[in-house]
């Protein structure tokens, strides 16, 4: 009876795997053969001869005015998006959340509802405005204008303030009573527990930063500017318009935008969850 | 880059002496063309560059139309605005309105460069982004206009030939379906169904001239005869005639390619990658008219886009951009174009050029798009200027999709489209006060 | 807020300044310029026009396909939070009930949480493409004449199809906390008083995973209102019919691609406020939640 049980919970678990799987298994296998097998024989699902071929030239071959363009570029363009954006926000966050938790300031409270307030508005709506903000500024086509914009969103902020409320109030307590002003408690003990949940903010924020879409669409002109997710678009432009579609070289792009980020995840698995699961409380 | 300018400034000092070398001007133009047709920008731009040494001209691939306005306009509030920008026919009245905006090519040219004569452009393309007095504001550059190409085999197993008019396709129509074809399909109806279909029948689209004698607000899509042509569409679709396979220009040429359907309704300008990817031999023709409506067809608009000179530069951009225009223009520059991308050439010297080469004996499908706009033209062929038309484009798509898939009537179609596209139009009129 | 605080004269500031600084800059400005720009008509290029009070909210309301986006949003969201939820949960359940494999099947159910809405889109158009795809073949096997291009349903049908996929990832993860948050005295018990499985699901299991199915619900509309944007802008467009376009996507349809500036900062003001209550929301339960 329980054995049986089991086996249909398996049974359920692994439609669930391939329920989600399926899909990239298809796109990758697809994106190893020629262009005219997808045209004519339907999307594959096992591997065809044409790997190599597809992924070097997706990889290395310059395309564009400068013939710099390829996915090695753009792939380095989203690591510099991904890292900058989950460091940035994690410096600015971790420092603004403990000012609000562990400092009575007359202006805080104003302060905490202006920073909260940026939840309110995604920058697809806000887009126009935005633009011209970072244009005024002199920041187009530049790595700084591309994520500063992108950190104007409290997430972060709002995630350590959390969590900062969930330490025991006993931990000030004591620090105080040993005489550590606000420098040395942030620094020697409010860091140390936060490693797991800076971690885990790492990562979610990592995987937002990268998979940006509109913004930096925007934003470049300059192709040495150019994300992974930013040549998708431009792949699908290009499908829709009269051309031949090289759906391998469309699926293979896609492939490689969401390896990075996938591979990020499942390694650091643990904490992964684990800062999810803290954001809730 | 910087390096490179710093470097050629260097050099500029070194032989001011012989006073021979200065630094060249840098100009920036954005587009929207990818893929292959963005390969062809930039093998034309490598030649500008590589054939003068005042001017460095960079392109810049700014995605589809809409995301190019939108990027361009962006740049031009924040004073950060492309030399040259791409807009295409739907976005023209926002930039033309947009008093001061771009500098005319008409005007550019005159002062910077050789002097305009509209006389050098074919018939066809010489008004759409011109004002009322024919004075070019916007240089057509990608120019296509809607033509029927045919499947030869599948109207040879039906024993037809490719209709003139809609009259002949009725009676052809039915013999296709018997042959195993669904006869027609269309990519963008508002382009060819719509925005041409006024064009070929010589009908007026739009109060004020069409919008170019002032901002036009009332839009005149619900006459009877459009009214008469879906009723006709979605009744022939109810018989099997005609194939509406979705919104995206693809979806419908796909089943061309795919040999389901005998005639397809498109661009001249898909006569490239048609002949890349169609398996079979196809025919051009023109697109068919009412013999009801009208004796013979009229010429067509022109879609695609044109290239602006926008404002606010110095003079030695404005001098640059005009010589690159000018090298645009160059009859040779325009044949490479022309059989690069399938686009018509835009000057009668071009188009000269293509015909004593010998290009259309080889191809004759070719010629089919500039014949068709070089055909008699009336009162309501020169184009249309109409605010907001990227929405009321959007407003056209959604109420076709409605009639063909059965979720309104073809007269409340029109209703919903008069109505707010008239909306739009008044809103559009109070933001150029 | 913490009963023991610091008191400091200026360091309290010194560590909000830059949150602070970015967000005036590149959020509250832009919000006002959007707020500003939904009282005006004026043209993109040169900025003429006129100040027209509350033309630009009466026109939103008074167009018939912003009714039409409202209501797919509403349609859209409910059944994309219920169906990942579900499937999430059902997942979660078992994930949380096997012996073995618990940490493989983890790793297998959750790395779809970093797929991008866009890559997710690009992926799903391929598989429904027609004559290509699997998906397409298999459904117009089964009789259906599946036709995403022409049939708002069948639009319909392919994004929130994506988009459940792309959300299930996230809520299996909430929902298995969840579950084994869940005291382990109050599972043997329960396992003690009932011995239906699926009845001791409805009422204990469900009843204590309640807190976190709201929190995850919130999550969810949040994702299927403003997220699921790269996945409808890689498939759909908003078409066929316009019947696929959600509240975030008519903004950007009507301001970024048709360059209406009024009429879509009144949508994104009107969004706002939608945003507001929906934070309300969230915030009164976090708080109440935080307090027992």
């Amino acid at each position: 009876m329980k054995k049986k049980n089991q086996i249909l919970d398996h049974l359920i678990l692994m439609a669930g795997v391939l329920f989600l799987l399926l899909p990239v298994w298809i796109a990758f296998v697809s994106s190893t053969h020629r262009p005219e097998v997808i045209l004519g024989q339907g999307l594959q699902f096992w591997f065809g001869d044409y790997f190599w071929e597809t992924y070097s030239a997706v990889l290395f071959d310059g395309t564009g005015f400068t013939g710099k363009v390829n996915a090695l570029l753009m792939l380095g363009n989203s690591m510099i998006l991904g890292l900058g954006f989950s460091i940035g926000k994690i410096l600015i966050s971790t420092i603004a959340a403990y000012a609000i938790v562990y400092f009575r300031f007359p202006a805080g409270g104003m302060i905490f509802w202006i920073i909260f307030s940026s939840l309110l508005l995604p920058l697809e709506v806000r887009i126009i405005p935005s633009y011209e903000v970072v244009a005024q500024m002199g920041l187009l086509n530049s790595y700084t204008g591309l994520i500063l914009p992108l950190i104007a969103s409290a997430t972060a902020t709002f995630f350590f303030r959390q969590f900062y409320k969930s330490v025991p109030e006993e931990l000030l307590e004591s620090a105080r009573i040993d005489g550590a002003g606000p420098y040395r408690f942030f620094v020697d003990i409010l860091m140390p527990l936060s490693t797991t949940m800076i971690a885990a903010i790492f990562i979610i924020m990592f995987v937002v930063g990268w998979n940006q879409y509109l913004w930096p669409i925007l934003m470049t002109t300059d192709e040495s500017y150019y994300t992974i997710v930013m040549g998708i678009k431009n792949i699908l432009n290009d499908l829709e318009g009269n051309n031949v579609p090289e759906y391998n070289k469309a699926l293979a792009l896609a492939v490689l935008a969401l390896l990075p980020p996938v591979l990020v995840v499942v390694v650091l698995q643990r904490w992964f969850v684990k800062g999810l699961v803290e954001t809730e409380k | 880059m910087k390096s490179l300018r710093t470097l050629a400034v260097a050099a500029a000092g070194l032989f001011a002496v012989s006073g021979s070398a200065h630094a060249a001007t840098e100009i920036t133009f954005w587009h929207a063309m990818g893929g292959q047709l963005g390969e062809t920008v930039n093998t034309i731009a490598k030649e500008f560059n590589a054939s003068q040494s005042d001017v460095v001209l960079t392109p810049v691939y700014k995605g589809s139309y809409e995301e190019t306005m939108t990027a361009g306009i962006a740049a031009f509030r924040a004073g950060e605005a492309p030399n040259i920008i791409q807009i295409f026919d739907a976005g023209a009245a926002t930039i033309i309105n947009a008093k001061g905006a771009v500098k005319p090519v008409a005007g550019l040219l005159n002062e910077f460069g050789t002097k305009f004569n509209a006389e050098d452009y074919i018939a066809g393309v010489r008004y759409f982004y011109a004002d009322k007095d024919g004075q070019m504001i916007g240089m057509p550059f990608n120019s296509s206009t809607p033509v029927l190409y045919y499947n030869k085999a599948a109207l040879a197993k039906a024993g037809v030939e490719a209709p003139k008019t809609w009259e002949e396709f009725e009676v052809a129509a039915p013999k296709l379906k018997a042959a195993g074809y669904v006869p027609l399909s269309q990519s963008h109806t508002p382009w060819i169904l719509s925005e041409n279909f006024h064009s070929r029948h010589n009908l007026q689209m739009a109060n004020d001239e069409n919008g170019f004698d002032g901002v036009a607000t009332e839009i005149m899509y619900d006459n009877p005869n459009m009214v008469m042509m879906f009723t006709k569409l979605k009744s022939w679709m109810d018989d099997g005639l005609y194939g509406y396979y979705g919104t995206k220009w693809n979806d419908n040429q796909k089943p061309f390619i795919d040999e389901e359907v005998a005639m397809w309704l498109g661009s001249s300008g898909s006569f490239g990658g048609l002949k890349a990817s169609a398996k079979f031999d196809f025919g051009t023709t023109y697109l068919p008219y009412w013999k009801s409506v009208i004796s013979e067809g009229q010429r067509t608009f022109i879609g695609g886009a044109a290239l602006f000179a926008m404002s606010g530069k110095t003079d030695a951009e404005y001098k640059a951009t005009a010589e690159f225009f000018a090298y645009l223009t160059k009859p040779e520059t325009q044949y490479f174009w022309h059989r690069e991308t399938g686009y018509v050439p835009i000057t009668e010297a071009a188009y000269e050029l293509a015909k004593s080469d010998g290009y259309y004996d080889a191809n004759p499908d070719a010629e089919v798009g500039i014949q068709q706009l070089s055909l008699d033209g009336g009162e309501w062929t020169k184009g249309y200027r109409l605010g907001y038309y990227v929405q009321i484009r959007e407003v056209l798509q959604r109420e076709y999709d409605k009639i063909f898939s059965g979720a309104t009537s073809v007269p409340d179609a029109f209703k919903a489209i008069k109505e707010d596209s008239d909306k739009l139009l008044e809103r559009f009129a109070k933001t150029v006060k | 807020m913490k009963r023991q605080q610091f008191q400091h004269p200026y360091l309290p500031y010194l560590l909000v300044a830059p949150q602070l600084a970015i967000i005036l800059v590149f959020f509250v400005w832009p919000a006002a310029q959007a707020v500003y720009q939904s009282f005006r008509l004026e043209d993109p290029l040169m900025g003429i026009g006129e100040f027209v009070w509350f033309d630009n909210y009466a026109s939103v309301f008074d167009d018939r396909q912003y009714a039409v986006s409202f209501v797919f949003t509403i349609i859209f969201s409910t059944l994309v939070a219920f169906f990942s939820m579900a499937i999430a949960l059902l997942l979660a359940v078992k994930a949380d009930g096997i012996l073995h494999g618990e940490s493989a099947y983890k790793v297998l159910l959750t790395w779809v949480y970093a797929v991008a809405p866009a890559v997710a889109g690009i992926i799903g158009t391929f598989l429904f493409t027609r004559n290509i795809g699997p998906l397409y073949n298999l459904l117009v096997s089964t009789g259906w004449t599946f036709n995403p291009q022409v049939n708002v349903f069948d639009a319909s049908f392919t994004v929130i199809l994506v988009s459940v996929w792309k959300q299930v990832s996230v809520n299996f993860i909430y929902f298995l906390a969840g579950l084994q948050g869940i005291p382990v005295a109050v599972r043997e018990a329960a396992k003690i008083d009932c011995k239906s499985e699926l009845r001791r699901f409805w009422t204990i299991t469900l009843p204590l995973l309640a807190p976190t199915g709201f929190f995850v619900l919130v999550i969810n509309v949040t994702y299927a209102f403003f997220d699921t944007f790269g996945v409808i802008d890689t498939m759909t467009r908003g078409a066929p019919a316009g019947g696929t376009s959600t509240l975030v996507y008519k903004v950007y349809q009507d301001g970024f691609l048709g360059l209406d500036l009024g009429g879509s900062s009144a949508q994104s003001v009107i969004l706002m406020i939608l945003v507001l209550v929906l934070t309300a929301v969230q915030f009164r339960f976090l708080e109440r939640k935080i307090q027992y």
